[in-house]
């Protein structure tokens, strides 16, 4: 039978070298900045927050949530959010058009990271003025990483969507949704083992969601929102209806879902 | 004055080969020799030595079991391996993708070892390749210095023997379950199963694969004979029950399955459920905080799916 007994060598390994911290670099911001809004001013603002871990316990699917304490009806009504990771290798992770039926806007997403980063929300007026909020999350490797698995059961099974309302619905309040919608969300920057390239970008770019065919938001999504877009928004239903919503991916295929939501 | 030359590179090689301290082997008798690794996260403060770390010699030459996180920790392995034995180091077995196994494989390319890994193993390397770099430097700095990804040579689909002279050890590929590259390596003479990752004790287990297919396997390594199992990680072997240890994790595993069920079906949030799914099994394992928070994370948008 084994048995245990002497220890050969002395000394356990200790390592004494200079670990270095990485953290998120904010020298990337002018730079993006300057890519997305080319010389335009940008004031603070202090009514856009975040709810954000600290450290992302994974990359791949970084829970965020961003709200903005005020409604379409203030002097300053923000009407497009830009959401940007300064270090991922494609900042731009998604865009939300807003209207006033969202009430005061909030909405949870789950992002990729690629390393360390500044989050940046920058809300955008109807004239045009910008404002921006930022938050700081340490995270590692949700860019690359894994392509596995069976291609043509991914295909198959992409655009396929789950919707819910919050139930019982509040008719004239602000009401929780779920929408997720199935799909790979293909990067562009992983690699294809065989050709020795980069497999294909491939992914939803928008979802818009109407409630009795008006617009509620309309959303353009990047490469930097995670596999399986997944948004949780408030929205106000002023009376009972149908949510709809029409998804489209970069290879123009359309998939659609709709919901009623009722007492 | 060649001669004196000579004598002056050979003391300086010497001298840069016996750098590393060699790593401390707990000899379980009958030709094996196990290295536990101590509990830290891999973030800072990681040091490249967490997981366990194995040789086997038989009457022709040696197996190796996992490498560490770094040359470093290959080449302290090596070390003592040597203060073991002189016979040849015919095999270098990773059994799993992750970097505190596989990054002190470059120690062995000196031997002309053959590496031997899961049929996945060369992809998935590839696949994390710039990622791995990346963090292990950033968590390691120096001491990461010359590590690099040594893939297999001789890949396992579903079984393999490798011939050590007295002993034959018998490798198993395995289907996605703690990673989709998990390997277990059977050496029948001592009765001793590594389960590499399959398998954790203490360690809060991490999920970087599928959870339903890890319980699967689970089930499928409740009916292997082994007498004694050598984890992924663990602190001792001391009066180990495997089987028990087996049916830990095995309990973990579908409590943090079914709470995450209950959440999605109550329809809470990922965020929340991060904070609450498997409580319960809190005072069982370390690291619970860091590695129970990352695998809901990790498994819970699939399930939402289900």
């Amino acid at each position: 039978m084994l048995k245990r007994s002497l220890l050969i060598g002395c000394l356990s390994l200790i390592a004494f070298g200079n670990i270095a911290h990485a953290e998120s670099d904010p020298k990337k911001w002018p730079l993006v900045r300057e890519a997305f809004f080319a010389q335009r001013p940008m004031a603070d603002a202090p009514f856009i927050t975040f709810v954000a871990p600290r450290r992302a316990e994974s990359g791949a699917q970084v829970p965020l949530e961003i709200a903005i304490d005020q409604t379409q009806a203030h002097a300053n009504g923000i009407k497009t959010i830009y959401l940007l990771v300064d270090s991922n290798p494609i900042p731009l992770t998604a865009t939300y058009n807003l209207t006033n039926k969202l009430g005061k806007f909030k909405l949870a997403t789950r992002i990729r990271m690629e390393m360390d980063s500044y989050i940046r929300a920058v809300g955008e007026t109807a004239d045009g003025k910008l404002f921006l909020a930022s938050v700081e999350i340490r995270a590692a490797g949700g860019c690359g990483g894994t392509v596995d698995g069976d291609e043509a059961a991914i295909r198959a099974a992409a655009g396929q969507i789950k919707m819910n309302v919050e139930s019982p619905v509040k008719f004239g309040n602000a009401t929780s949704t779920t929408f997720i919608i199935k799909h790979p969300m293909r990067t562009g920057l992983q690699r294809d083992l065989v050709s020795q390239g980069f497999v294909p970008a491939f992914f939803i770019q928008k979802a818009a969601f109407t409630y009795n065919n008006e617009t509620v938001m309309n959303v353009d999504f990047g490469v930097g929102t995670s596999e399986d877009p997944y948004l949780r928004f408030n929205f106000i239903p002023s009376a009972p209806g149908v949510l709809a919503v029409k998804a489209v991916d970069n290879d123009g295929k359309e998939f659609s879902h709709q919901t009623d939501v009722k007492n | 004055m060649l001669k004196r030359i000579m004598l002056a590179i050979a003391t300086v090689l010497n001298a840069s080969l016996a750098l590393a301290t060699p790593l401390t082997m707990e000899n379980l008798g009958d030709g094996i020799y196990v290295h536990h690794g101590v509990h830290e996260d891999t973030s800072e403060g990681y040091h490249a030595d967490i997981c366990n770390i194995s040789f086997i010699v038989g009457s022709k030459g040696i197996a190796v079991i996992d490498t560490g996180g770094s040359l470093k920790t290959g080449q302290a392995l090596r070390e003592a391996i040597r203060q073991v034995s002189e016979l040849p180091i015919l095999y270098v077995i990773n059994t799993h993708v992750h970097p505190d196994h596989i990054f002190g494989n470059a120690a062995f390319t000196q031997d002309k070892a053959t590496f031997v890994g899961h049929e996945k193993l060369p992809d998935a390397m590839e696949r994390r390749r710039e990622n791995y770099l990346r963090i292990n430097q950033q968590w390691l700095g120096e001491d990461f210095n010359g590590s690099e990804l040594v893939k297999p040579s001789l890949i396992v689909k579903t079984t393999a023997n490798l011939d050590l002279g007295d002993r034959t050890i018998l490798l198993t590929a395995y289907p996605l379950a703690h990673t989709n590259t998990d390997l277990t390596v059977l050496d029948k003479k001592s009765s001793t199963l590594w389960t590499g990752d399959l398998l954790f004790v203490e360690r809060t287990p991490s999920i970087d694969g599928d959870i339903k297919g890890w319980l699967a396997v689970i089930n499928e390594l409740k009916n292997n004979e082994a007498e004694f199992a050598i984890p992924g990680h663990s602190s001792s072997l001391k009066d180990a029950n495997w089987k028990k240890q087996l049916n830990d994790q095995e309990r973990y595993l579908w409590t943090l399955l079914n709470d995450i069920r209950a959440s999605i079906k109550k329809g809470e949030v990922m965020e929340k459920a991060m904070g609450t799914a498997a409580a319960s099994e809190r005072s069982y394992w370390q690291l619970f905080d860091i590695v129970n928070r990352r695998n809901v994370n990790n498994i819970y948008p699939a399930l939402e799916w289900e």
